[in-house]
């Protein structure tokens, strides 16, 4: 079983404090700019309470993914609260993207999706790869996919 | 090249004036009179002429560069009046060919085509308008072409009719039909507009208002029910009126329609799942819906509202049917029948009662919380749910189960909408398996195939739900397992199909002079990879009765190293032309699986020959 890259757990822990920041922000220009008599410290209380139960969470996540390239398919298992394990066969392989966003960058981390033709295709996507990873991990992908021969995908 | 009806000229024109005009003649009336009177008038009666002039003569150019072509293997569109746009659709990736017509093309002979593939979800491709006789031909061209079939007068594969909807089933389909917009309508009338009128008027409410009012919307309520369901009567036997079924071939066909007439095609190849919806009316008095599905695409998904086409999951493949008439129908499409069905563990009951009893707690607690606020709020009439919640939550375990066929994941689901999904192995893209925190206490999973259906768009995937941790462990394996055996039949099946038509070519191609050749191909090859390659020896006669196009007579060479060589070269060439035509089909993984036994053998012999001449 493959683990994400730790510094995924920075990202993370970054995402949740900066969401917990703006929905402080955002409540703080409530608090300012409307006339209901809200207290002071809400905004400050809601942040707090976002950071408590944000960041135990991405450390969490962290723990709880894993993906493993099988012989003939990916698997992947994450989720806290609900636990998802995923198999997808190569065969199913449309294409596989290496994508990687700003936060990701700043954090030198990339992540690899893999399409499939179902439904829930672009759901399986592999975040927390360094880029020699996620590209190394994407012709992987694409080599195992070929070699599956899919050739009618639906 | 071919040009659509002349008559699409003013029938597109006067449907586009028609909403145009409209527009124009309100705003003249409106603007115009206020501006200068007669003269604004006059005016506006000009500009809405010149305006249908306009459009007359934009539908005329639209005619003219509007063509089409149904080539050897590719449907070609040429458009587009200002910016052209050439399109080729490959026959292969055209799922369905729609006709459809409503009464005023009816009358002028007129009919709509549209084409589907699976990419996009959307309409690849459409005919605005061609005749209805153009419209069946291109249906027809269209199933024939894909096949692969290019001479026109090729014999019509079979029609077998499997269902014809009689009207005592339509009737029953428009009984059980609701149109749940009408009662929206109504209560969004009551909740905006009443208030407004109840101001005006001043009914006093605190003396005899009260019981009036709860009359009033007694009545209301009767009344909308039954209007509603007048609506959905209505909407039914419109929408359902005249359906039939036809396997023609290898393909479904379905007509039906009142006024506005649709008639549609789905390849068997590419359904994705078979699905039979009943609920407890229908399972009482014995019938059921079948509802089917291809990928991005479920045929009569879209409004009767015509070009207006959203896609809101799969309508009835068959509306309504008795449920041994859809179980033979799943059967002859599929060939599976209903299996029996492992249920999930029996402690899992008493989760759905549980479940069932805190919804009513929630709705208790809720009641409470306002007679604690608001005072003399009956909270605990829905205590009287709880018995209720009991029932159902056995109903609901009882109906849910799965099962694995031969071919098929089958999953039952729901009690009062019971969906029984039928889900070739082929079809599945990935297997999921899900835990809840709840479901971790009860040590429970659910497990989802996922299919490129369009039903799964909204939640309807097949889904074992609440089978033990470790069997859905070992499910989404098996399911992942199964997949991977299925494909490679179906390929195998495939290829030997390819196989039998290339050696018919070869024999053909190579002519009098040495049909022996050909048959040395498939003999040669075939004893090899016997041989060499695939573990369960493929009996020769399995291939050979097809592959032969000569009679048995023909005794088989004694020089078969010469005869294999000229084989050689000429399954060089075929085979080479399959991989162009394959995407991907790459020689160098052959030892990997025993699908590519053509690949294989002419790699292997490509070698040998490179090694005879060193």
């Amino acid at each position: 079983m493959n683990r994400l890259h730790p510094r995924i757990r920075l990202l993370w822990v970054a995402r949740a404090v900066i969401f917990a920041l703006l929905v402080g922000g955002v409540a703080a220009a409530g608090v300012l700019f409307t006339p209901l008599p809200i207290p002071t410290l809400a905004p400050v209380a809601i942040s707090f309470v976002l950071l408590v139960v944000g960041v135990p969470y991405a450390l969490l996540r962290y723990r709880a993914w894993g993906y493993e390239i099988r012989d003939d398919s990916l698997y992947l298992q994450r989720g806290v609260l609900t636990k998802v394990y995923t198999v997808v066969p190569y065969v199913r392989v449309q294409h596989v993207d290496s994508a990687r966003g700003p936060l990701e960058r700043l954090a030198g981390l990339a992540s690899t999706i893999v399409y499939t033709a179902g439904s829930r295709g672009a759901d399986v996507s592999i975040p927390g790869l360094t880029p020699d990873g996620a590209e190394d991990l994407q012709d992987r992908l694409k080599r195992l996919a070929i070699r599956a021969e899919g050739d009618d995908a639906v | 090249m071919t040009h659509l009806s002349p008559l699409s000229v003013p029938y597109r024109a006067a449907q586009r004036s028609v909403s145009i005009a409209f527009a124009l003649v309100f705003l003249a009336f409106s603007g115009g009179t206020a501006f200068g009177g007669i003269l604004g008038g006059l005016g506006a009666v000009a500009l809405v002429g010149f305006a249908v002039l306009a459009i007359a003569g934009y539908e005329f150019a639209y005619y003219e560069r509007f063509e089409y072509e149904l080539t050897e293997d590719t449907l070609d569109i040429r458009s587009g009046v200002f910016s052209r746009r050439n399109r080729e659709i490959p026959y292969r990736r055209i799922q369905n060919v729609d006709i459809s017509r409503n009464v005023a093309q009816r009358l002028f002979g007129l009919a709509a085509v549209d084409f589907e593939t699976a990419g996009g979800g959307g309409t690849e491709g459409s005919l605005r308008f061609v005749t209805y006789e153009e419209a069946q031909r291109i249906q027809k061209a269209v199933a024939r072409l894909k096949r692969g079939d290019t001479s026109p007068d090729a014999p019509e594969p079979d029609r077998e009719l499997l269902f014809e909807l009689t009207p005592r089933e339509l009737g029953i389909v428009g009984a059980l039909s609701f149109d749940l917009r009408l009662p929206g309508i109504v209560f969004l009338f009551a909740t905006s507009i009443l208030p407004i009128v109840a101001s005006f008027v001043d009914v006093p409410i605190p003396t005899r208002g009260m019981a009036a009012g709860i009359v009033g919307v007694v009545v209301l309520a009767f009344f909308v029910a039954v209007a509603s369901w007048a609506a959905g009567f209505a909407t039914a036997v419109v929408n359902y009126y005249g359906f039939r079924l036809t396997r023609v071939g290898d393909e479904l066909q379905y007509e039906r329609g009142l006024i506005q007439h649709y008639t549609g095609s789905i390849p068997i190849d590419k359904l994705q799942t078979l699905t039979i919806e009943d609920n407890p009316l229908k399972r009482r008095f014995g019938y059921a819906t079948l509802l089917v599905e291809t990928a991005g695409y479920a045929p009569g998904a879209e409004n009767a509202g015509g070009s207006n086409r959203s896609r809101r999951g799969s309508e009835a493949a068959i509306p309504l049917a008795s449920r041994d008439r859809v179980r033979a129908l799943v059967e002859e499409i599929e060939g599976v029948s209903e299996p029996t069905f492992e249920r999930p563990p029996s402690r899992i009951r008493r989760r759905y009662v549980i479940r069932y009893l805190l919804a009513v707690g929630g709705i208790v607690g809720g009641l409470y919380g306002l007679n604690v606020v608001f005072g003399g709020v009956p909270w605990y009439i829905p205590l009287g749910l709880i018995p209720v919640a009991a029932v159902a939550g056995v109903y609901q375990y009882r109906h849910r189960g799965r099962a694995l066929t031969e071919d098929h994941f089958v999953t039952r689901n729901g009690f009062w909408k019971r969906e029984t999904r039928f889900v070739p192995y082929y079809r599945i893209q990935t297997a999921i398996e899900a835990r809840t925190i709840f479901q971790r206490r009860w040590r429970v999973s659910t497990v989802t195939a996922d299919t490129a259906g369009s039903l799964s768009i909204v939640g309807g995937d097949a889904a074992a739900v609440d089978i033990e941790a470790y069997d859905a462990a070992s499910l989404r394996d098996e399911l992942d397992d199964r997949l991977r055996d299925a494909l490679a039949e179906r390929r195998e099946e495939r290829r030997r199909e390819r196989q039998a038509t290339l050696g018919i070519e070869i024999a053909e191609a190579e002519g009098d002079r040495d049909e022996t050749t050909a048959e040395a191909v498939i003999t040669g090859d075939d004893g090899r990879i016997v041989d060499g390659l695939v573990d369960e020896a493929e009996p020769d006669t399995e291939s050979e009765p097809d592959a032969e196009p000569e009679p048995d007579a023909e005794p088989e060479p004694d020089s078969e190293n010469s005869a294999d060589r000229d084989a050689e070269d000429s399954a060089d060439r075929d085979a080479s032309d399959v991989d162009a035509d394959e995407s991907g089909e790459s020689n160098d993984e052959v030892a990997e699986s025993s699908q590519f036994i053509w690949g294989a053998s002419v790699t292997d012999e490509r070698d040998d020959d490179a090694d005879d001449e060193r």
